[in-house]
């Protein structure tokens, strides 16, 4: 008897269960379709498929100011990994995203929203004080930051950015070794997801042109996705 | 003998052409410049574009100057989206044509500066060749560019209109 009704009440637990599913499937499936608008054709390339939630991180600045998750939110920032001592590609990249955000200022609004992250992966050399002067020369809305292995791994984990710190060559100074690092400019929106990315080599109007389009495309999907409920 | 004569000729037109200003060889160096950079870093990439208007191949073997420790020859190299730098023994130049060094690939890099580099400042540099010719060349030092343009958006600030291309 006790089997008789166990068996039953395992069947009928299994039919709760998939009608279950398949009302969380169902709804999922029109809360997706109202929310996943398609991008504009231009700017679908640039962005994640699906925006990716980072996890927080703690990165150093200069003047012992601190730079973590919260620091992205409210904010679209462009993140660059790279170093100092690296005299093409980083200042290449940051100069062109300085100009990029010249650009940007052509619409006020967008222009507030935006600021640019360098994170030194060469900790070694370049200390917060140095980052400090040495962004700002390229656009006053940069921050420089960096920190020892793990914190700068907590983040660059989280957007595949990686880098490695060469050995030194044979008869060179200790401080004479080279970086190899990501060269993609990452785009993490107001709610501090990882969104986007401008893959090498970028220009400034790609940058600023592109980034408008995805800011107006992510307001009026945040809308859209109000007005559902 | 008319060989000779060819030789001789061409060697007399590039005198002619060039020997104020290169010593008398086939090889050009145009627009040299060095990229702008904060105050407080040491290491800095020059870029030019080296012609070889001679029949024979040219090889730069080093770079020096004396407003930095140490020049080498370097190539920035992109797999995927990682970016590596490598260090070239020697660059090579075909007869006839010109190698042009830019920003994201070849570069001459600049390392130790001796002092910091302000925008306008001309970097006198020595390119030696594998033939033992040796080069003068001044670089002059500025903000990168993107494709060669873009230019005025340094002088921002100041009611200045934005051209168009």
């Amino acid at each position: 008897m006790k089997n008789q009704s166990g068996a039953l009440t395992k069947k009928i637990l299994a039919l709760l269960l998939v009608i279950a599913v398949a009302v969380t499937a169902v709804i999922g499936w029109r809360l997706g379709k109202g929310t996943s608008v398609r991008p504009p054709a231009e700017i679908e390339d640039y962005l994640f498929w699906q925006a990716k939630d980072l996890t927080d991180f703690k990165l150093m600045g200069a003047d012992s100011k601190t730079l973590g998750l919260n620091d992205l939110k409210g904010k679209w920032s462009f993140i660059f990994f790279g170093y100092t001592h690296c005299p093409d590609v980083c200042p290449l990249t940051l100069g062109i995203l300085g100009k990029a955000f010249k650009l940007m200022e052509k619409d006020p609004a967008a222009f507030q929203e935006v600021q640019g992250i360098f994170i030194s992966v060469d900790p070694k050399r370049d200390t917060p004080e140095l980052l400090k002067e040495y962004v700002s020369y390229f656009n006053n809305k940069f921050t420089g930051v960096t920190g020892d292995a793990a914190q700068l791994d907590a983040l660059a984990r989280q957007m595949s950015a990686l880098y490695t710190i060469h050995p030194k060559e044979p008869g060179k100074s200790e401080d004479s070794y080279l970086v190899s690092h990501n060269s993609t400019v990452f785009l993490v929106d107001p709610q501090g997801r990882l969104y986007g990315r401008f893959p090498p080599p970028q220009t400034p109007q790609e940058i600023a042109e592109v980034f408008l389009k995805t800011r107006t495309f992510y307001n009026e999907r945040s809308k859209k996705r109000w007005n559902l409920f | 003998m008319e060989s000779f004569l060819k030789t001789l000729t061409a060697l007399m037109l590039g005198l002619a052409a060039l020997g104020a200003s290169a010593g008398g060889t086939d090889i050009q160096i145009q627009d040299p410049w060095v990229q702008a950079a904060p105050p407080n870093v040491k290491v800095v990439a020059a870029y030019l574009e080296i012609k070889n208007n001679g029949d024979k191949p040219q090889i730069l073997t080093n770079a020096s100057s004396p407003a930095f420790d140490e020049v080498g020859i370097h190539q920035s190299v992109m797999h995927g989206n990682m970016v590596h730098m490598e260090q070239l023994k020697e660059l090579t130049i075909p007869p006839h044509a010109s190698v042009v060094l830019n920003p994201g690939g070849l570069h001459l890099m600049l390392t130790g500066a001796k002092k910091p580099l302000n925008i306008g400042d001309q970097v006198p540099m020595t390119l030696t060749f594998h033939s033992g010719q040796k080069i003068e060349a001044k670089a002059i030092v500025r903000p990168g560019q993107t494709e060669g343009m873009e230019d005025h958006q340094h002088m921002n600030h100041s009611g200045h209109e934005t051209h168009k291309h």
